[in-house]
């Protein structure tokens, strides 16, 4: 029994200012950055091809992270691409990875093995020609601003800031890229310039991760009549780039019912944009996010009979197998490929994190629309439906029937689920009798609280030590301390 | 000098048989001192006054006894004291709450040093009656009670007190306290926890973390660790605190509660072992704090809490299933658990020793007899009531000259609607 | 000091003498009741089940007076507090004094019939040997206790089948009350 009474319990208070200890709050994402993909599929030749600039390199490395099998040929890759840009600090990380990738892949002395296994040696050269070429433009660049700025050309003023952010990115400087497309907003004409700055931040907050800022771009853009106006192809374009970066903003934060929805409505003939995104990536987080997030209606009329959504399909067909599968309830077979093709997601930088969410979700979804036309369901048939074991299905449905996803119940005894209905009647009135009881409880607290305040209780800081004890009785001093 | 004694007699008989009663109390706060120069008489002159039409001149005495160091004899004044609370007039006494109030802090306080906290119980109980207006009003005894109770552990008498939804508060001539107001519903609470009355114990707690306050109370942390615990025990969860809590419960108590949130979120994920861990891990803390107690129970509700939601998920299940899915050593301690639990209405169950099962059943309560419809009833008189009394002081507040100055020197409508009736 | 006369304790007045009996305590000179208070208010809150109050007495009895009768008595306590129902009936066997005898025996005969009760709720079927261990009869005792009260045994498992307990009868409500008691409830809403 927790009684005995706490010593000295109303010591002086503590002085509330020597505590400040603020929380660290931990970003909660998926912990499981350590990972390891032992046997993709993936052909990179042709996955790299698909990307340029950063989008690329933050790709390949990515891949070089995690695939041991890839990572020398990834890494390869990313340092001959990153040659053609700007980036020199990029180049020599690169680089100093690729080194350490093919030693710790031989077993060869490091100076041996760097001339037999053929080791690019550090460019210097390249280095510094690169740099001192991103110099001079870039003091070309900022000459021209400020002429420009003295002369008060708006639209020059605008390009200026532009070209000067472009050439930031080339340098692989994010966070000056930003600044300066943020700051050609000032300039800023016509929609069209208003639309054009939106995508440019867009796409540096992309490769920022800063996916509020993406989100609150897009609505800035989309907010402008030119990004609105369908007819002409420019207009779709825009569409298309502003839903797939609202799309990468809501899978990254977890949103997967709008992250399908905008997925889904980009344009295939305008997703044009390798420098975010590619057509294959759109049918890929598209897919996966309306299979977790969507009924059988909604995937129905937004997904399969989707004409639009048809085109990208063709370009995954195995995602298109798993969809149809899905629909036509036959979900062994639908959860086999979708293992199949997991190790290759596991690859893709922004569905990493999220996959085992997602698979869990779509899982959840098919036992449920399983059982959903069933008043009891043999839970044998189920389990080898779903390619599980009878107690891991038990565990699973468990979870469902928990978390209100399935109501049912099952008979652990005979193995069977049972549809379970609702007393809606005895709910109502659980529910009310409950109800009524808080309201008695809150009101109480209520009108002892306006007691309290009628009376100016209220804990302050100590006054000094005073009046302890033999003090004069009728007006007594401060009741002395419970224990002393 | 033993005309001052005289002195004091004759105004005490004087005052009293004229009933003025509030230059009394002047009077007899001006006579300490004199009184307490001539201590060896007192209980000459307390044999002069009648203890039912001289009270606050007894009361005057005694407080002055009371205040000597080292009480030369206790044992009389104990009587003396016991005599005067049970006879003395609740009327004229009501006229010096304050000091009838110190008199029985000392009282009770002297009874814990000669570690016989028991012997004040009986008497601190007539004490709070005789001075309070009406049974739900507080008064700073009420919270010695609690003490003395539990000291002696005999929790039983202060149900009577405790078990009074609070309506008003003493003002005990402006010496009622926040310390006063914590200690109630802290004692309060800790009685309940005692008796497993967690209900009523969370209450308690809840109240004395959200007393307005300017600064960290000791008493405030310590009830926040056993809100804490005892929700976990009650709901399994620990629910949000009320929104009139202070800004310092947030910001500097919770802060140096961690280990009971650790204990907390390790409890939400269900899995006694991760609380184990917890409870390992933290054991000194937890000793320390003598809240070792209540964690166990905590580790125990847990076993029980799962049990429950099998109830949810299951129509049957073998005792050899559910011992593994909660973690439990075998078949015979499910069976156990179970046949607790079904003893204390925290289940629904039956169960099959010939199969070794276990079948569980909704709430077989229909809804559909007189007598669930009697309670239904009375629960709704109850909260007519509190409604009536919460609209009474609402009533109240609109005619109150303070505020209705207040409210009309204000924009007409910028009056504050009165008060927020959580459901309405 | 009021005194239990011997044997003539209805079931009633337990409750009374429980009060009683508290208030003798917080009254005894000194802060120590008698033995015989103690040990008569134990068994009074075991009677009425109150378990948690039982413990509490028994922590602040004096430690020179925990001996004798009184610990026998508390020695039932501890196996009521753990519900190990077994060991209750064991520890009941004793030759109790004139002073608690009464309690004592009522004591037995409610354990007996919670037993009973619990049984019938918590149990679909269960083994003889359990339900005589848990009833405090010796098997074919309890074989005939359960028959008396038409629960039904497989002659051969031994495996008994308890009957459910019926459900209470509902107490009788006069449509007049329940009237005026309803528009009690109508007018408290419109206004």
């Amino acid at each position: 029994m927790p009684l005995p009474l706490q010593q000295g319990l109303f010591q002086s208070a503590v002085e509330p200012m020597q505590v400040d200890a603020i929380q660290e709050e931990n970003d909660n994402t998926e912990a499981s950055h350590n990972y390891v993909v032992e046997n993709p599929t993936l052909d990179l030749e042709q996955y790299s091809a698909q990307y340029t600039g950063l989008a690329k390199l933050h790709r390949l490395m990515f891949v070089a992270d995690h695939c041991p099998s890839l990572r020398v040929e990834a890494l390869r890759m990313a340092l001959s691409y990153s040659m053609t840009t700007y980036n020199a600090n990029l180049y020599q990380v690169i680089h100093q990875k690729t080194q350490e990738a093919i030693t710790a892949s031989s077993v060869l002395p490091d100076a041996v093995a760097g001339a037999i296994l053929n080791t690019p040696a550090l460019d210097t050269q390249w280095i510094e020609t690169t740099a001192k070429k991103a110099a001079l433009k870039l003091e070309k660049l900022d000459t021209d601003l400020k002429n420009y700025k003295s002369n008060s050309i708006k639209e020059s003023i605008r390009r200026g800031h532009d070209d000067l952010g472009d050439h930031y990115l080339d340098c692989g400087d994010l966070s000056n890229a930003l600044k300066c497309y943020s700051r050609a907003r000032d300039y800023c004409t016509n929609p069209k310039h208003v639309v054009n700055m939106c995508l440019n931040v867009i796409k540096v907050s992309v490769y920022l991760q800063n996916w509020s800022h993406v989100q609150s771009y897009v609505n800035k853009a989309e907010a402008t009549p030119e990004a609105t106006e369908h007819g002409k192809n420019g207009g779709q374009a825009i569409q298309t780039k502003l839903k797939c970066a609202a799309g990468l903003a809501d899978l990254a934060t977890c949103k997967y019912k709008s992250a399908a929805k905008y997925f889904l409505q980009s344009s295939f003939d305008h997703c044009d944009f390798p420098e975010l995104i590619s057509p294959s990536n759109v049918t890929t987080y598209g897919s996966l996010c309306a299979l977790a997030t969507f009924d059988r209606q909604e995937l129905q009329k937004n997904v399969i009979t989707s004409s639009t959504f048809k085109q990208f399909l063709e370009l995954e067909p195995q995602l298109r197998d798993i969809l149809h599968r899905f629909h036509e309830s036959k979900y062994a077979s639908c959860l086999k490929l979708l293992g199949e093709i997991k190790d290759n997601l596991l690859l893709d930088m922004y569905l990493a994190p999220h996959i085992n969410t997602l698979y869990t979700q779509i899982r959840n979804r098919a036992l449920c629309q399983y059982f959903s036309p069933y008043l009891s369901a043999d839970m044998r048939k189920m389990a080898s439906a779903f390619n599980t074991t009878l107690p891991a299905l038990e565990d699973e449905l468990m979870q469902l029937i928990l978390e209100g996803q399935i109501k049912a119940r099952i008979d652990s005894h005979n193995k069977i689920l049972y549809a379970k209905d609702i007393d809606e009647r005895s709910r109502t009135f659980e529910k009310a009798v409950a109800m009524g009881k808080e309201y008695q409880r809150r009101s109480k607290a209520l009108v002892l609280r306006s007691a309290v305040i009628r009376n100016q209780i209220h804990v302050k800081s100590p006054p000094r030590e005073a009046g302890q004890g033999g003090e004069m009785s009728i007006a007594p001093g401060t009741a002395s301390s419970a224990r002393n | 000098m033993a005309s001052a004694l005289e002195q004091y007699v004759n105004t005490v008989q004087v005052f009293s048989s004229q009933g003025n009663f509030t230059l009394l109390c002047e009077h007899i706060s001006k006579s300490a001192e004199t009184l307490a120069k001539h201590f060896h008489h007192l209980d000459n002159v307390m044999g002069t006054l009648n203890v039912q039409q001289h009270s606050l001149g007894m009361l005057g005495i005694l407080c002055v006894k009371i205040n000597i160091p080292n009480i030369p004899d206790f044992e009389t004044l104990f009587v003396q004291t016991q005599e005067f609370v049970n006879l003395c007039n609740g009327e004229q006494i009501r006229y010096a709450t304050e000091s009838f109030a110190d008199l029985l802090h000392k009282f009770a306080n002297n009874l814990i040093e000669r570690k016989t906290p028991v012997r004040g119980i009986a008497i601190l109980a007539k004490g709070i009656q005789k001075i309070q207006l009406f049974p739900t009003q507080l008064t700073s005894i009420h919270a010695y009670l609690c003490q003395l109770c539990l000291l002696s552990k005999n929790m039983k008498p202060a149900l009577q007190f405790l078990d009074n939804d609070i309506t008003d508060i003493s003002r005990e001539g402006g010496n009622y306290d926040s310390k006063d107001f914590l200690q109630f519903y802290y004692y309060g609470g800790m009685i309940y926890t005692a008796l497993k009355k967690y209900d009523r114990a969370l209450y308690f707690f809840e109240v004395s973390i959200a007393t307005p306050s300017f600064a960290v109370s000791h008493i405030m942390m310590e009830s926040y660790k056993k809100y804490i615990l005892v929700a976990l025990i009650l709901q399994g969860k620990v629910p949000a605190l009320p929104k009139y809590t202070s800004q310092i419960v947030a910001r500097y108590i919770k802060p140096l509660c961690q280990a009971y949130h650790d204990l907390a979120n390790a409890y939400s994920t269900n899995r006694p072992n991760d609380l184990r861990i917890i409870v390992s891990k933290h054991n000194d803390l937890f000793t320390r704090d003598n809240n070792m107690g209540l964690v166990k129970q905590c580790v125990n509700s847990l076993y029980k809490k799962n049990i429950q939601r099998l109830t949810k998920t299951f129509l049957t299940l073998s005792l050899s299933d559910m011992a593994n899915r909660v973690q439990l050593s075998g078949p015979k301690e499910a069976e156990k658990y179970v046949l607790h639990m079904i003893e204390d209405g925290e289940i629904y169950a039956t169960i099959n020793q010939k199969d070794g099962m276990v079948q569980f059943h909704d709430n077989p309560e229909q809804y559909d007899n007189s007598a669930m419809l009697l309670s239904i009833g009375q629960e709704m008189q109850k909260c007519m009531l509190v409604d009536e009394k919460i609209k009474e002081m609402d009533r109240e507040i609109t005619v109150n000259p303070q505020y209705v100055q207040k409210s009309s020197s204000i924009h007409d409508e910028d009056i504050p609607g009165s008060i927020k009736i959580p459901g309405h | 000091m009021a005194v239990i006369g011997e044997n003539k304790i209805s079931k009633m007045d337990f409750v009374k003498l429980g009060q009683d009996l508290e208030n003798q305590e917080l009254e005894a000179p000194a802060g120590v009741a008698t033995p015989q208070i103690y040990g008569q208010l134990l068994a009074v809150y075991l009677l009425q089940n109150d378990t948690c109050n039982a413990k509490f007495l028994w922590k602040r009895i004096p430690t020179n007076l925990k001996t004798g009768e009184l610990s026998l008595v508390w020695a039932v306590g501890q196996k009521v507090w753990q519900r190990d129902h077994p060991s209750v009936y064991d520890t009941l066997k004793q030759d109790w004094s004139e002073d608690i005898k009464p309690i004592m025996t009522a004591l037995k005969e409610t354990i007996h019939e919670r037993a009973f009760k619990l049984v019938s709720l918590a149990y679909s079927s269960i083994h003889s040997e359990d339900l005589a261990a848990f009833i405090g009869l010796t098997v074919p005792e309890a074989i005939q206790a359960v028959k008396n009260r038409g629960w039904t045994v497989d002659a051969q498992s031994k495996i008994i089948t308890p009957k459910k307990p019926e459900k209470l009868i509902d107490p009788p409500l006069s449509s007049d009350h329940q009237l005026s008691v309803l528009t009690d409830y109508v007018s408290f809403l419109e206004n």
